[in-house]
């Protein structure tokens, strides 16, 4: 099959030149030398240069070929990417597993029912060694509200260290504990701070350098991607443009590079027909950004956790809690203990809610 | 916008004078086309517009990465330091794990007269202490909206300093002239407080003088310049107000303590209210989504209920409560407004553990 030249990424006038020389697809070109194209076509050496090795290095058969999968390979594939526990068995139930490798999922909710905790267990759990069934990588976290804070990361590393050391049960799982300390995850953790926007694109566009020199990184957490584009916009079909830009790019990263791409978003009062509620933010055209959105609600003095769009998975709604160690199941057992156990979380004075009032 | 000096890119000649040509001027404008749309202005090829992308984006970037074990060990004074301020009581301190942070907006809710104001002055005190008695060695500007700043109660607070704080040598305490360090600001409308926030606010930090913003109440002018049907104007409003003063907290390392008032809650059920788990309330912090959506830690100061208005108000103890922190869990401890300031109650541990 012949590729059309003006389907080629070349700079425009190059492009004319081309035609107007009278080369039409690839197999025009196939036999030129850098030199003879460009006495031909009259264009630069350089240009020509580029254009021949744009033309050959995508041989039409082998790339089509390439991304010619059955499905079978795709759910193959899919399969060895992996997941990233919650350590909400009931919300990995879920998501069939955890949090998707090579996807985007975005995670909603009103400040403080846990969103940032979400993320920064997720960057604890990715780093959990293979042979405890985890997936060994590393983290980029992109803070752009300054939530991040360090204390909170070593309090649930502490205790997915923790964790691991009780299962540890062969002498593998316990030469690899010798490598999962609080000190390699925080150092496997790569923090990037973003203020605004136009930082925010900026550090978009270098993550793929960044990931390809640290091939390890699994999980790319943005926290949040709401307060860069929520103020200052005074022409939201731009702001539109800018997100949906940005989305595009986060999912080629997430298929390309083989990483999880999680976002958080904030909630935002809509009236529709009289009625307020809460909803996610940026409306309905942002919805379509990730592969699945899950919305993190209060009902009571219960945190909710709502699988709310999944192309695989059933919606459904959980519960999950908040702890010292992190982001838990709520299970009667576990509850109790966590309460008879003031934890490095809860210091002297402080009180945990429930026991407070059984007192 | 900031005009762009293209030939500081580390990209051929070509590339910059067909930048220049398309008459683009900033990095903004780069950063935000599409390569597509930028292949278009430009006329370059796909692979020159990456590499555009690229440069332009690392010129723009203002810090590397850094990972977390680097900000643990305090590698990046510029970002989290894990220095915190004090409030000044040691119960307090550790209801937040330390004291407030540097980095964010705290906000403090609560109705009238149940002591907002009392914290907020006591942390104008206690930031004027040097970094090892966990003040931040320099003064604090405080915003007053509302009522006008009771000097009278400061004046008190200051004289009962070695109270409060019995721990310091008291020739610290006598040595710091506390009343020269605290900037008051009156803003009666919305222009001035965004006039004091956006200019001379700036210039005391950047001087050094103050490392300690407090703003008494946020909720009074956003809440009476608005009618109920321009919370649209209103939320545009606060979130630009919120986040300016988000940038000078991160960029002056200065916390920012703003005060709110409450809302009732008239309707239970109403879906577009969150009471953020809190079942035995009947007043929420005022302004809704919008600027909840800012603020990094929320804690609300409550009177006790069941002590009754009977006897003096001031003696009945206070319930200070975290409501959400990305640090903290939901937890409360009691307190008293006394003359030397709000303290906490050192509570027996009621649990057998």
């Amino acid at each position: 099959m012949q590729r059309s030249l003006s389907s080629f990424p070349f700079a425009p006038a190059v492009k004319m030149r081309l035609i107007h020389a009278g080369f039409h697809a690839t197999a025009d070109l196939c036999d030129f030398r850098p030199l003879q194209l460009s006495k031909e076509a009259g264009i630069s050496q350089d240009e020509a240069e580029e254009v021949l090795q744009a033309v050959r290095s995508q041989p039409n058969q082998g790339r089509a070929a390439e991304n010619k999968l059955t499905a079978l390979e795709l759910l193959e594939r899919e399969q060895t990417l992996g997941t990233i526990v919650t350590f909400c068995s009931e919300l990995d139930c879920v998501l069939g597993g955890g949090v998707p490798v090579g996807k985007t999922s975005e995670i909603c909710g009103v400040p403080g029912v846990g969103k940032t905790q979400l993320c920064i267990q997720l960057a604890v759990d990715v780093q959990i060694p293979l042979c405890f069934g985890g997936l060994g990588g590393q983290v980029v976290y992109i803070d752009t509200e300054g939530s991040f804070l360090v204390q909170r990361v070593v309090d649930m590393a502490k205790s997915a260290v923790e964790h691991c050391s009780q299962l540890a049960e062969d002498t593998e799982q316990r030469e690899a504990l010798k490598e999962f300390t609080v000190e390699t995850i925080l150092s496997n953790l790569f923090l990037f701070r973003c203020h605004d926007y136009v930082e925010l694109l900026a550090e978009i566009y270098l993550l793929p350098n960044f990931l390809a020199q640290h091939p390890e990184v699994r999980l790319v957490v943005i926290d949040s991607i709401a307060s860069p584009f929520r103020h200052g916009f005074e022409d939201l079909s731009y702001r539109t443009r800018l997100l949906s830009g940005l989305a595009q790019r986060l999912i080629q990263m997430a298929t390309l590079q083989s990483v999880a791409v999680v976002l958080t978003n904030q909630m935002t009062t809509k009236v529709a027909s009289g009625q307020s509620k809460l909803v996610p933010a940026f409306g309905e055209s942002w919805g379509h950004a990730a592969t699945q959105r899950i919305i993190l609600h209060w009902e009571g003095q219960q945190r909710l956790a709502s699988l709310y769009k999944s192309p695989t998975y059933r919606e459904a709604t959980v519960r999950y809690q908040i702890t010292g160690q992190g982001f838990r199941d709520v299970s009667p057992a576990y509850h109790h203990e966590a309460s008879a156990d003031p934890s490095a979380f809860s210091s002297g004075n402080a009180h945990k809610r429930p026991r407070v009032e059984e007192a | 916008m900031e005009v762009m000096d293209w030939d500081k890119l580390h990209l051929s000649s070509r590339i910059i004078t067909a930048v220049k040509k398309a008459n683009i001027k900033s990095a903004r404008e780069i950063l935000s086309l599409s390569g597509p749309d930028l292949q278009r202005l430009t006329r370059l090829s796909q692979p020159d517009v990456k590499n555009l992308h690229i440069a332009v984006a690392e010129l723009n970037r203002k810090a590397q990465p850094i990972t977390a074990l680097q900000l643990y060990h305090g590698v990046c004074p510029t970002l989290e330091t894990g220095h915190k301020l004090t409030l000044g009581c040691p119960v307090l301190d550790g209801l937040l794990r330390g004291g407030v942070p540097l980095s964010g907006i705290t906000e403090l809710a609560g109705e009238s007269g149940v002591g907002k104001t009392q914290i907020g002055l006591q942390l104008c005190l206690s930031v004027q202490y040097p970094l090892e008695h966990k003040g931040l060695g320099s003064g604090a500007v405080y915003i007053c909206t509302e009522d006008s700043f009771p000097i009278k109660r400061l004046r008190q607070l200051i004289t009962q300093q070695s109270r409060l704080r019995p721990e310091l040598p008291a020739e610290l305490v006598h040595s710091i002239r506390f009343s020269d360090n605290i900037y008051i600001e009156h803003t009666a409308d919305l222009a001035a407080l965004q006039a004091c926030v956006l200019r001379r606010v700036p210039i005391l930090l950047s001087r050094g003088l103050v490392r300690l913003v407090v703003v008494d109440s946020v909720a009074a002018l956003f809440r009476c310049e608005f009618q109920s049907d321009e919370t649209i104007e209103r939320a545009r409003h606060l979130l630009a107000f919120a986040n300016s003063l988000q940038r000078l907290s991160h960029s002056f390392q200065a916390p920012v303590l703003c005060i709110n008032q409450v809302t009732d809650i008239v309707d239970n059920f109403d879906p577009a209210k969150c009471s953020y788990g809190m079942v035995d309330t009947r007043v929420l912090p005022a302004l809704g989504m919008a600027w909840a959506n800012q603020v990094l830690i929320r804690l609300m100061l409550r009177r006790l209920e069941e002590q009754g208005e009977a006897g003096d108000s001031s003696r009945t103890p206070r319930k200070l409560e975290v409501v959400f922190a990305p640090h903290l869990p939901q937890a409360f401890c009691l307190c008293r407004v006394k003359e030397e300031g709000v303290k906490g109650i050192r509570l027996l541990d009621p649990s057998p553990s």
